[in-house]
């Protein structure tokens, strides 16, 4: 569907602090791209360049090309929620969506429309100040939702919402892939993400680590691995060994072997081994993301 | 610029501080006239300035335009206002219009209830009246000096963003600082944007305060308070441009 943002040698340094270093990455729109890494990777500093709130040192972050910026009606195009997502306690919630809607040149009903989406209709005119923190996330991702945009950026979107809420943020962003709409998450609720996410983009102390769709960032940094097994092990052993693997076995009752389960397949019924089992061994996303941020134990 | 306005002018219908100020300067503006026309015995020569000056609007607007721009920072809404607005001098160009549009319909509302209620009051006292043409240009005199407060409030705001600190520094510098400077340096002093260009602007007398000094006319006046709006707004402009969000 094309790229939707593009990230092209983006550095920031805060005083002597590199928070970003030389930073590249795209997001393809009808996909839904989580961005991750540990506290203080540079996240919500990529995001704030991406969102032309804070000015790079160097490279480029774009929507279609386009600085955030130089976007005609930039809340038309881009929905944002930021992790500390703020809003006047002492205005109502349907206030601070019309104010953000007259801003952005966006028909006031549609103010009614992102409240009822978001299931903040009845506390519509209540004051935030007495809001939860759940209801504030949802009153932010309504106020991301004003324009239709095509492109979503959500930074912790899960943050306060309790395990419905969870599910229907990520019912949410699915459904906007669905559409068309390319979204990125930043999140630190890997399990979460893992759910969620089609690309998956990592990185720690400011530069990238690993960027690309999900499974194949999770794939072992040896290769595919396969396990696998059957009624007759030592025959499907020998089979493969005669095959030039090296099967090993996994400690409960299968095999090993580093090659993709289509191959071992292949070697099995060319040697007339029947098979019980036949799976693709990924690693964990928190694994993943532990080994490639360089903080697995 | 016109949505941008609109959306400010929102934001200040819609927290109960601009309420509780607008109606706390509508409450002193009528108290101190209602003891003016009361109390005071004024010639036909002086009523004008004696009763139907005491418009507060400018002050509270001040404070209020420091609070709203200062605000931002506070609650952290400057990151949805950039977000909506990304071009950020025409932010700050939309919030100062729609303070200094703020100043104006609530002076003009100020002027007219003083107006009723102090001509009221020395009618009643068989006191002189001003002509209704006379209270008409007193109380463009007020609402163009709260409009231009509005304005400068969102220029100081914006540069002390610690809002405490700001409004406490605006009402030492309007109520010690720059009357203590007209009694040491007058020549200084009658350049001062918190009380002398304002006294200028509204023509009173600085005498009728005390004050034994000459002023500036309306005209050199507002010219002279337009120039501090903008140097306010040129720096605040410069560091919202440069400044990073975070």
């Amino acid at each position: 569907m094309g790229t939707a943002i593009e990230i092209d040698g983006v550095s920031k340094r805060f005083g002597k602090v590199e928070a970003v270093r030389d930073l590249s990455f795209s997001v393809e729109a009808g996909r839904v791209t989580g961005f991750l890494g540990p506290n203080g990777a540079g996240k919500s500093t990529t995001l704030r360049i991406l969102l032309g709130l804070v000015h790079q040192n160097a490279g480029s972050a774009t929507f279609g090309g386009r600085r955030y910026e130089e976007l005609p009606h930039p809340s038309s195009h881009v929905g944002v929620v930021l992790e500390d997502a703020s809003f006047h306690p002492g205005r109502t919630a349907r206030n601070h969506l019309r104010i953000l809607a007259t801003a952005g040149r966006h028909p006031l009903s549609r103010v009614d429309e992102v409240l009822e989406r978001v299931g903040l209709s009845d506390a519509a005119n209540r004051r935030v100040k007495g809001y939860s923190m759940g209801m504030r996330q949802r009153l932010a991702i309504a106020a991301a939702l004003l324009g239709d945009p095509d492109v979503l950026i959500l930074d912790e979107p899960a943050n306060g919402l309790d395990p419905p809420g969870i599910r229907w943020m990520r019912e949410l962003v699915r459904a906007e892939a669905a559409r068309g709409s390319a979204v990125l998450i930043s999140s630190h609720l890997l399990a979460e993400v893992a759910q969620s996410v089609d690309d998956v983009v990592v990185i720690s102390h400011g530069t990238l680590r690993a960027a690309g769709p999900l499974e194949s960032v999770l794939g072992s940094s040896e290769g595919p691995t396969t396990r696998v097994r059957a009624r007759d092990l030592d025959r499907l052993a020998q089979t493969l060994r005669a095959k030039g693997f090296e099967p090993e076995p996994d400690g409960d009752g299968g095999l090993l072997v580093r090659a993709e389960p289509e191959a071992v397949g292949a070697i099995a019924a060319e040697g007339q081994v029947a098979l019980s089992e036949l799976v693709r061994v990924s690693r964990s996303l928190e694994d993943a993301f532990l080994e490639l941020t360089g903080e697995a134990a | 610029m016109s949505a941008l306005l609109r959306a400010e002018l929102i934001k200040l219908r819609t927290t109960r501080t601009f309420a509780a100020l607008a109606g706390v300067a509508l409450a002193t503006s009528m108290l101190i006239t209602g003891l003016e026309a009361a109390l005071d015995d004024p010639s036909e020569s002086t009523v004008l300035v004696d009763v139907f000056t005491s418009d507060t609007s400018g002050l509270f607007i001040l404070v209020l335009a420091i609070v709203g721009i200062s605000g931002e920072w506070r609650h952290r809404t400057i990151t949805s206002s950039l977000l909506a607005a990304p071009a950020r001098v025409r932010f700050l160009i939309a919030k100062t219009l729609a303070f200094a549009a703020a100043g104006l319909l609530l002076s003009l509302l100020v002027s007219l209830a003083i107006s009723i209620l102090g001509s009221a009051i020395l009618d009643s006292r068989g006191m002189p009246v001003p002509a209704a043409g006379e209270l008409v240009e007193q109380g463009a005199r007020n609402a163009l000096v709260a409009a231009l407060f509005g304005a400068f409030g969102v220029g100081i705001g914006g540069l002390v963003r610690n809002q405490p600190v700001a409004i406490v520094g605006v009402l030492m510098m309007s109520f010690v600082f720059e009357p203590g400077l007209i009694a040491l340096e007058p020549d200084v002093a009658k350049f001062g944007p918190f009380a002398s260009l304002p006294l200028g602007i509204q023509d009173i007398p600085p005498e009728l305060i005390g004050w034994d000094t000459e002023i500036f006319d309306t005209l050199p006046a507002t010219l002279l308070m337009l120039a501090w709006i903008g140097i306010f707004f040129a720096v605040t402009a410069i560091l919202l441009r440069t400044r990073d969000v975070e």
